[in-house]
């Protein structure tokens, strides 16, 4: 089938990957001359993400798979269309629709997977008359995002019309075949639920957030509670791990989304009010321990911090626990001396050259001559450092684990001050 | 003196009702108004005409006003019961002006530049309290010009609040007896608090009291940790080893200077409060405001100087038409505060009966202030105004703009019509006041107790809108207007030895209070404290 893709973004790149790969042609269509249309012609991933990049390779060489500017018409013989644009890009989207509206035979169907506010498919189909549209909320893993497409765990249709809903069934047939991924309901029904998931996991991630800082109030150790929590079958084991705050441009914008679907209809949940709120005070956790082990005052002081992506296998820093932290040591006259394996070039073009701000190419670089090392990101290659060099590196063996993933005892058995989230030595 | 031949010129007026003075003089209006950079002051609702305000000139002159001015801007110690200069107007002169020395300009602008770091870490959200958590509250401690005047401007330029990501709070305690302390500490969370000890002296003890209130409060959630204070609290003084001794880091001490009397202090690192609620920028366009003021007073002819008009006004009512009474009248509930503030202003720097060379005066000095936002005070007091037997003069203060800032985007239609019917209230009321029933439509026969004499005076200052710049222009303003009165009256304005005597009875007081002990006061004094030491017998 001919397929087009609209949009700038991983899910519009692992869409139309995806779908070149399963035999269908492929036209990807982003603003012309922007830096995602030079990479994708040069056949170059934006988007850090294992196996994306040659599959993008792969489908151009096959020919399956070219670019388009985002405002030529689509060839005659396209059936459907992806729009896959970031939540602030909504009136691109419309302006997309209305341009196809009279450049398109009837018939065609649109495949919205942005998250726009809840509703939004109804007013782009109202632009649209002469075709269907319909919603699939994308429910991309970051740091597996081509897995998470070819074996979805559900495939949420938005879609109040018949053939529609065959055509796109026919779309992801390559990707449904074990059994099927389909749950259909009306696109605004689709549109909340993908909010509610969001919502729903932020929900329990600040929920063990707040435990582990009364854990931390009431000496008892975090990890134990999370186990013993997640071993009631009803609760289960996801998403229950305390750290130094969720990121990333999916969770936490649509949590967001979500509490400005709420706020715009003159109502407000409270309770992801809270969530939010919880989360951000979270991503200084390990500030606030720092502070502390310091007696207030961090002027001078080096801090060497071990990750920087909002999470491992992205290189992406959107929303990151580690922006607040630079800001916070920054504005306490502290230097910092970060690695991570993806993100220093996020960080470098958000910030520029500053004297308090060193990127190091290789983990132990950065806690030379530290006062305090930092895990934000719990990249494999941090999981098992070499104790005794670090010592031997750092000025001060200070060790803040805000993933928890280190073992507080044999931590404090190498000489180390150790500060977890929620934990007890 | 000019008085004779002043007083001779007001009793010719006094028979003259304001009615009969606009049916004269159709130009009354063009003639009795003065438009001063953002300001409008219109005289001609004040009972004089042109030719008494070139007698009162040469009252300004006879009295050596042009040689005070000189002189305090000089910075000369023309407080002269204290040894002092007076330069106040030196907290807003830019850096690289020439009307103080170096050294002075070279203080206040090293002292705005703390009050700029400050805040500027307040604003980003990044000044951490004791656990780390950013501060959200910032409690301002102090009372007189180290309260009323930044709670003042807070409250005047509410509209130009500097957004911050934590939506820091600025809030304000006063009262000696603790009930505002008592209120707010139940609000507030130690973690996310910062304290303003906020004292010229430091030896006030209604702001030492509270201020040891909040630091009790604090240990008691944080610990004794000497970094407690250093993350939560701040102090402004003039007397550095006080504050020191108190235990404030040295970082959180910003200075103000003997130079400097409290009432006339908001313009230095007493308004940190305000540059907190309005950010630094703003706070630097109130200070540029007030020195296009204090400009204009040093330069300006008599008859077309705003705070010397002001001035003059002020004498020719309470010396020459003997009315004793003047109500300050704001038709702005952002200007709440201005009357407190203008009490204190007028009251404590001319309500004084002695002369410079220490004779007892032989006029009388300054009136009795009150005031209140005027739409509130025409169901509260505006019916003595009206027709009761006092007569009274008024200042009626009103911006002509107001609700096009970005903040009123919402209802902002609705809120214009409320300012213009605001301001269509103000001009009734002081034409009502000025004309009586000429006022009304001819030919209405009222019973009397439906009449009105009109005939009591005011003046209305009405600005283009109120901004920084506007309000720093009309403050300083009524500070010159008081200065300018106070060289008339030949009275020092700048000391305020009549409310040391009461601090120090109070102490005597306090040791009978809490001691028990029989000590021989006056009967009336002897029988409360009885009644305090056991309310139920």
């Amino acid at each position: 089938m001919h397929l087009d893709v609209y949009g700038d973004t991983l899910c519009a790149l692992v869409t139309a990957t995806a779908m070149a790969s399963s035999g269908h042609h492929v036209v990807l269509r982003s603003p012309g001359g922007g830096r995602f249309a030079e990479a994708v012609q040069a056949g170059l991933s934006l988007y850090r993400e294992p196996g994306l990049e040659r599959l993008l390779q792969e489908q151009l060489a096959e020919g399956r798979l070219r670019w388009g500017a985002l405002d030529e018409a689509p060839d005659a013989d396209v059936r459907a269309i992806f729009l896959a644009f970031e939540p602030e890009h909504e009136p691109q989207a419309r302006d997309v629709l209305v341009h196809l509206a009279s450049h398109v035979a009837p018939g065609l169907v649109v495949i919205n997977q942005s998250a726009f506010p809840v509703g939004t498919t109804e007013e782009l189909q109202m632009l649209f008359p002469t075709g269907t549209v319909v919603c699939l909320p994308e429910f991309l893993q970051e740091g597996a995002a081509v897995q998470s497409f070819v074996r979805p765990a559900r495939l949420l249709l938005g879609c109040d019309n018949a053939e529609a809903e065959v055509l796109v069934r026919e779309v992801f047939r390559p990707f449904n075949r074990l059994s099927d991924h389909f749950l259909v309901m009306r696109p605004r029904e689709a549109e909340f639920s993908k909010l509610a998931i969001t919502g729903m996991l932020a929900t329990r991630v600040s929920f063990m957030n707040d435990m582990a800082n009364l854990a931390d109030t009431l000496n008892v150790d975090i990890e134990q509670v999370r186990k013993g929590v997640g071993s009631d079958p009803r609760i289960g084991e996801a998403y229950l791990y305390p750290g130094c705050g969720f990121g990333g441009p999916g969770l936490s914008r649509d949590v967001l989304s979500l509490a400005d679907t709420l706020q715009s209809q003159g109502i407000s949940s409270e309770l992801l009010a809270q969530v939010m709120a919880i989360n951000e005070r979270q991503k200084e956790v390990m500030f606030r321990k720092l502070w502390a082990h310091y007696g207030r005052d961090l002027n001078g002081k080096v801090i060497a911090i071990w990750g920087a992506a909002f999470k491992p296998g992205s290189g992406r820093i959107d929303n990151a626990p580690i922006l607040r932290l630079l800001e916070a040591l920054w504005a306490q006259g502290a230097v910092a001396r970060v690695h991570d394996p993806e993100a220093l070039p996020a960080l470098a073009a958000r910030y520029g050259e500053r004297e308090d701000l060193v990127l190091c190419q290789q983990p132990y670089r950065a806690v030379e001559g530290a006062d305090a090392l930092m895990l934000v990101t719990e990249w494999k290659a941090y999981w098992s450092p070499d104790f005794a060099r670090l010592q031997q590196l750092m000025r001060a063996p200070v060790l803040l684990d805000g993933r928890n993933i280190y073992d507080p005892a044999f931590v404090k058995a190498s000489g180390f001050a150790y500060y977890g989230v929620g934990r007890q030595i | 003196m000019k008085w004779n031949d002043l007083k001779a010129h007001a009793d010719d007026l006094a028979q003259r009702h304001l009615a009969e003075l606009f049916q004269d003089d159709a130009q009354r209006f063009q003639r009795l108004h003065r438009k001063v950079g953002p300001l409008l002051l219109d005289l001609s609702k004040q009972r004089l005409n042109g030719d008494t305000l070139d007698r009162l000139t040469a009252l300004a002159d006879a009295s050596d006003l042009r040689g005070w001015i000189d002189r305090m801007f000089a910075g000369e110690p023309i407080n002269c019961t204290e040894n002092r200069a007076a330069m106040h107007w030196a907290l807003r002169a830019p850096e690289d002006s020439s009307v103080a020395t170096p050294e002075v300009l070279a203080a206040v602008h090293g002292e705005l530049a703390r009050m700029a770091r400050i805040v500027d870490k307040l604003h980003a959200g990044q000044w951490r309290g004791f656990t780390g958590e950013v501060i959200t509250d910032v409690v301002n401690i102090g009372v007189g010009g180290s309260d009323l005047g930044p709670l003042m401007v807070s409250r005047a330029l509410e509209d130009f609040a500097a957004p911050t990501p934590q939506g820091l709070q600025v809030h304000f305690v006063s009262s000696m007896d603790g009930s505002q302390v008592a209120h707010l500490l139940r609000q507030l969370r130690p973690q996310t608090t910062l304290f303003i000890i906020s004292s010229k002296s430091f030896t006030t003890v209604d702001t030492l009291y509270n201020a040891e209130t909040a630091r009790t409060w604090m240990q008691r959630a944080l610990g004794e940790d000497e970094a407690v204070v250093r993350c939560h609290f701040l102090a402004v003084s003039s007397a550095q080893e006080k504050v020191a001794a108190w235990g404030i880091a040295e970082e959180n001490r910003l200075q103000l200077w003997d130079w400097v009397g409290g009432r006339y202090s908001l313009w230095s690192a007493i308004g940190l409060p305000a540059a907190l609620r309005i950010g630094m920028d703003r706070f630097r366009e109130l200070l540029a405001g007030a020195h296009f003021m204090d400009e204009h007073f040093r330069t300006a002819a008599w008859q077309d100087n705003l705070p010397v008009l002001m001035a003059l006004v002020g004498v020719w009512n309470t010396n020459l038409l003997n009315i004793h009474g003047h109500a300050i009248l704001p038709y702005d509930g952002r200007l709440k505060y201005l009357p407190s503030y203008l009490e204190q202003l007028e009251m404590e720097s001319n309500g004084k009966s002695v002369t410079r060379d220490g004779d007892p005066v032989t006029t009388r000095t300054c009136p009795i202030l009150w005031g209140d936002v005027g739409p509130n005070a025409q169901h509260a007091f505006y019916q003595l105004l009206h027709q009761g037997t006092e007569p009274v003069t008024c200042d009626f203060i009103a911006p002509a703009l107001r609700y096009h800032e970005d903040v009123h985007t919402d209802a902002a239609r609705e809120l214009v019509r409320q300012h213009e019917l605001a301001l269509a209230n103000c001009l009734a009321q002081s034409r009502l006041l000025a004309l009586g029933e000429a006022a009304l439509p001819e030919g209405e026969q009222m019973p009397f107790y439906k009449r009105y004499r009109g005939n009591q005076p005011s003046t209305t200052l009405m600005m283009d809108e109120l901004t920084p710049y506007s309000l720093g222009a009309m403050l300083a303003a009524y500070e010159h207007k008081v200065f300018a009165q106070a060289v008339m009256w030949q009275i020092n304005p700048f000391d305020q030895w009549g409310v040391e005597m009461g601090k120090k009875i109070a102490t005597d007081t306090l040791a009978a209070l809490r001691d028990g002990e029989a000590v021989s006061m006056d009967a009336s004094t002897e029988g409360l404290l009885a009644f305090i030491r056991k309310p139920n017998t």
